[in-house]
């Protein structure tokens, strides 16, 4: 008996908000939204306070993961039965979020939505859809699930995957891959749902040019990290 | 070891173990940083004033010259060092992550955000929020 909050972590995201909340409520009206500001510095409080949505301000910038991550434990806080975390971008599309948030009604811990499996979606250049093919089947042999698009921003999460989320070791630069050798170091289930991505907006998306290089050594070097990791890592 | 060489050394070593007291007492430096300081300050007169303990260091690991040995240390030292502030810097860098959400969670408590100025995770009873992000619904702390 609660609901869903769907959490959208922004950094300088003023130009795109409106119209990610505006999609997203026309959408699903009955979820609650917050956008977590991280530490922006182009009016993306004023944006979202116009679009109507409660901000969770960071004080300062702390990175993707802490962001996602501060949304999450207030998720956990309130009670939230199913977090979903959507990218302030506009690469994710509103009308995925029902088939995830089921999923975790039915029993699932961590759902994921997937390009891959999405019949329309935009999948990426040839450089990221080699670096998805590789981390995928790295989660593979690491974890056993075999999930098709590991780096996902568009999760859904249960109050198990919360909690995991939201201890203070938990991955906090780019929780993809890594947290999901966590989750499943932890018992949690973890299951994937077709998304549709769109070309992202953003032109300092972690995931684009220069930034992809670093971010798919980061990647491999955090998986290697959790899959080696202590208990310690999975307790708040 | 040549006498004017022992004070020139000598005068370093104890100057820097001044300096060391200085920063300790003005508070500039916390205590427990102080002794690793004062250690290698009093390791440094050691060997200035006992060479021959150099010596005995430089054939048990089997340089040739005690300068390799000196420098081989030293090096060691400040390696060790560095990673020693790289792990608490890594402390540092979560705690500060950890503080500046917390900042951002007692803000929104504050503002009504999610929670109407509720507990924020210590409620044990179910309790009605008028959570500020749409509608109204029961919390519970899992």
């Amino acid at each position: 008996m609660s609901g869903v909050l769907v959490v959208i972590p922004a950094w300088n995201e003023a130009g795109n908000l409106g119209t990610v909340v505006a999609e997203l409520r026309a959408e699903r009206p009955e979820d609650a939204v917050l956008v977590v500001d991280d530490g922006s510095t182009d009016g993306t409080v004023e944006a979202a306070r116009e679009a109507g949505t409660a901000v969770l301000r960071l004080p300062f910038h702390l990175g993707y993961g802490a962001a996602v991550q501060a949304g999450i434990k207030l998720g956990l806080r309130r009670g939230y039965d199913v977090v979903v975390t959507f990218d302030g971008d506009g690469q994710h599309d509103p009308a995925d979020v029902a088939a995830l948030v089921h999923a975790v009604r039915e029993g699932a811990d961590l759902v994921l939505g997937s390009r891959f499996l999405g019949a329309r979606s935009w999948r990426g250049g040839l450089l990221r859809r080699t670096g998805s093919a590789m981390l995928a089947a790295m989660t593979w042999a690491l974890t056993g699930l075999r999930l098709s698009d590991p780096t996902s921003g568009l999760k859904a999460l249960s109050p198990r995957a919360q909690a995991l989320f939201a201890a203070s070791r938990f991955p906090d630069r780019f929780p993809d891959a890594d947290a999901l050798v966590l989750a499943r170091r932890s018992r949690l289930a973890v299951a994937e749902r077709p998304a549709r991505m769109r070309r992202s907006r953003n032109r300092h998306g972690m995931h684009d040019g220069h930034r992809a290089v670093a971010y798919a050594f980061n990647m491999f070097f955090s998986l290697l990290v959790a899959a080696l990791g202590q208990e310690e890592d999975l307790r708040g | 070891m040549p006498l004017h060489q022992k004070i020139f050394f000598l005068t370093i070593a104890v100057g820097l173990l001044l300096v060391i007291l200085e920063l300790v007492r003005r508070r500039r430096l916390r205590v427990e940083y102080s002794w690793l300081w004062i250690a290698s300050g009093a390791t440094i007169i050691l060997l200035i004033l006992r060479y021959d303990l150099l010596i005995w260091m430089t054939d048990l690991v089997g340089a040739v010259v005690t300068t390799s040995t000196l420098f081989f240390f030293c090096i060691l030292y400040l390696a060790l060092l560095s990673l020693n502030y790289s792990v608490r810097l890594s402390a540092l860098t979560r705690e500060v992550k950890e503080l500046a959400q917390e900042i951002a969670l007692l803000r929104a408590d504050a503002e009504g955000i999610g929670g109407g100025g509720g507990p924020s995770g210590d409620g044990s009873s179910p309790v009605r929020y008028n959570t500020g992000l749409g509608s109204t619904r029961f919390s519970d702390r899992r």
